[in-house]
């Protein structure tokens, strides 16, 4: 009898502790089925890895002292914009404090759009989430809305910096010629607004480019306007399957530029599973690669969630540890009640930083809510990614 | 002039791997009289099977073998879609297949979406590095083979259909099924035949259409499906030698307003084209004989 008693009395405690364990909500949401599936599952792997750790460590302290875990809960835009909204007009309905997305720049675009454009502005029904984007790269979309935030890498600074960088490392080296991904959001306007603007200025000569579309597969004319253009430098704002098209065509056709250069989504596993060999020597900016001891932990943890590291799904553990600091700082409730007003603390939070710890250094805030990352340069050689130059 | 030649050839050759595709639709309209939407991703789908267990056998991927693969993983794609899509639906009903086809086709996509995270796949090619050289014109070695195969195809197809038993009962099933089942023929042993003998053609597609590209991606699916689809119907619904001058006729047209439209603009020209010939020549290059 006396052992049954001290056996209730254990299961009762424990079944007390149980009850008193708090969790605070954060959702993921991203590509997992079309052909950007591995982001959203590098994405969501990065995020569920990265709140392991923390709940290791004891979780989230709360307003009122007490630790809650962080439990991640991730869903699938498809890489549409209806699907996008969709899924956050869901998550605003759930109970998660705060979201971590898209994957996609056409998604986050309009996204952002239904959000509350100016915080306090009543008349403005937007929903009012903080949202904080750790892959859609378009420049300047964070200042849509007072309620996104991004942590993805300044691509104006990162090609400025390449650009000024092969200047100095080869000097003959003069003009530049395009290959646009002319229908894919990020692509499009990475070469119009990125890489052209940034080539000229400093001071190449953009002698052209040529168009793809993201589905097409043959490259024959775009690669002979390139040949006859006869460029020094090659750079290529496409994704890694035309990408891989178009660099498997300049082989065939034997073009063979001084430099080539990628877009910063190219510099990941799938453009050397496509086309290691004719992707030799590309030079991409990135902001992640394994070289940091804190960068080399968090790509293994990563790997034992099934998720690999890439400038994308680093952003997304990034803002996992980002999120830990800004909840604990506004000391959020945790209380289910409190939801809506620990949503804005997080949003003020997210706001007042100035710059953040990542896995390559110091990632500085700048006011319209995006972030300046540290970035690397990084060349495909033998089949992987090595880094070539640092220039912070 | 040159450049314009170049263009025009190149796109020509390139046509041949729509010309291929074209043949699978056109062969299963001209037998069962219904369209098989998912023959383009049940072509890229044998493609994969074959690399994937040839790389998961092997851990190399040896072309021969790789295609072989393909060629096997097509025809079972191709039983695979006759009996989910068509021998339990009601096929009186001409909405039930097309739907149920469109379903397997985004199934399809979506299984290989899965099992490769949406990853292009490297593919070994076959005369990558052969190049005929006349001046400054140059024709792809790939992309010859790729012709010379849509022909053999072609020539197997119609010695098929014209010289063996199965190609005889084939053609009375196309012609009147309930009479050429009175006469004896299982129909749908001809029709399941006729799927796993696309399929197997949809392998090769495949096969020679990841060599020419140089990788395999879900990406390639809808393109190839609704090129497919044009080709068949430029070329004459039914007609093989009809999907072959129409794969070589899509490609070369689309080429050509590329250089001259750009590549925005591209694909309204061959909708153009599609709807000229549903206009003026609705039976297609080489119409059915009523």
């Amino acid at each position: 009898m006396k052992k049954i008693a001290i056996a209730l009395a254990v299961a009762l405690a424990a079944g007390g502790a149980y009850a008193q364990e708090k969790t605070v909500k954060i959702a993921g949401f991203g590509a997992k089925s079309g052909v950007v599936r591995s982001f959203g599952i590098n994405s969501e792997a990065a995020l569920i890895a990265a709140a392991d750790v923390i709940n290791k460590q004891g979780g989230v302290k709360l307003a009122d002292g007490s630790k809650a875990k962080i439990a991640v809960e991730f869903y699938d835009d498809r890489c549409t914009a209806e699907e996008g909204i969709s899924i956050i007009r869901r998550i605003y309905g759930t109970d998660a404090v705060v979201a971590v997305g898209p994957t996609c720049s056409n998604v986050a675009e309009p996204l952002y759009g239904i959000l509350q454009k100016k915080v306090d502005d009543k008349g403005d029904s937007g929903l009012q989430m903080p949202v904080f984007t750790d892959v859609a790269i378009k420049v300047g979309l964070a200042r849509i809305s007072e309620w996104a935030f991004r942590n993805v890498p300044n691509e104006t600074t990162m090609y400025s910096s390449l650009f000024y960088w092969l200047k100095t490392k080869y000097p003959g080296v003069q003009s530049v010629y395009g290959g646009v991904e002319e229908d894919f959001a990020h692509s499009r306007a990475s070469w119009y607004a990125v890489m052209k603007d940034r080539a000229e200025a400093n001071g190449y000569k953009v002698i052209g480019n040529s168009k793809w579309l993201l589905n097409d597969t043959n490259f024959s004319t775009q690669v002979r306007e390139m040949k006859n253009a006869n460029a020094d430098i090659v750079a290529i704002s496409a994704h890694p399957f035309t990408t891989c098209g178009v660099l498997k065509e300049m082989q065939r056709q034997g073009v063979k530029p001084k430099v080539l250069v990628g877009l910063t989504s190219s510099s990941s596993l799938e453009t050397l599973q496509g086309c290691a060999k004719q992707a030799e020597g590309i030079i991409i900016p990135t902001s992640f690669a394994p070289v940091t001891k804190e960068g080399k932990a968090a790509a293994e943890t990563t790997a034992k969630f099934k998720g690999a590291a890439d400038l994308h799904s680093m952003a997304a553990w990034e803002n996992m540890f980002i999120l830990k600091q800004v909840m604990e700082a506004e000391r959020i409730s945790g209380d289910k009640n409190q939801l809506q007003a620990d949503r804005r603390k997080i949003r003020d939070g997210l706001a007042k930083l100035k710059e953040t710890q990542g896995l390559l250094g110091v990632t500085r805030r700048t006011a319209d809510r995006e972030a300046d990352k540290p970035y690397l340069f990084v060349q495909a050689r033998g089949g992987n990614w090595v880094v070539l130059h640092n220039p912070l | 002039m040159l450049d314009f030649l170049q263009t025009l050839s190149d796109g020509v050759l390139f046509g041949a791997t729509y010309a291929l595709i074209g043949i699978g639709f056109t062969l299963v309209f001209g037998v069962m009289h219904k369209l098989n939407l998912s023959y383009g991703a049940a072509s890229v789908g044998g493609a994969y099977c074959g690399l994937m267990i040839v790389k998961a056998l092997l851990g190399t991927t040896p072309a021969w073998l790789v295609f072989l693969g393909a060629l096997l993983g097509g025809g079972v794609l191709g039983w695979i879609v006759y009996v989910l899509c068509f021998h339990f639906i009601p096929l009186s009903n001409p909405l039930a297949p097309l739907m149920s086809t469109m379903g397997m086709l985004l199934l399809i996509d979506e299984v290989i979406v899965h099992l490769t995270a949406g990853m292009p796949q490297n593919y070994p090619a076959v005369f990558d590095d052969v190049m005929l050289r006349f001046g400054e014109f140059t024709l792809r070695g790939d992309l010859l083979v790729v012709f010379a195969v849509a022909v053999l195809c072609m020539i197997g197809l119609l010695a098929l259909l014209y010289r063996t038993r199965l190609g005889l009962a084939t053609r009375a099933v196309a012609q009147h099924a309930v009479a050429a089942e009175l006469c004896g023929i299982r129909v749908a042993r001809v029709n399941a035949t006729t799927f796993v003998v696309t399929g197997l053609l949809g392998g090769i597609a495949g096969a020679l259409i990841g060599a020419s590209v140089g990788a395999l991606s879900p990406l390639l699916t809808t393109p190839l499906t609704v090129k497919g689809l044009i080709v068949t119907v430029i070329g004459g619904l039914g007609s093989i030698p009809g999907a072959i001058v129409a794969g070589l006729l899509v490609g070369g047209f689309e080429n050509v307003f590329q250089q001259f439209r750009g590549v925005t603009e591209r694909d309204m020209y061959v909708m153009l084209l599609l709807f000229a010939f549903l206009v003026f020549r609705p039976g297609g290059l080489f119409p059915a004989k009523s």
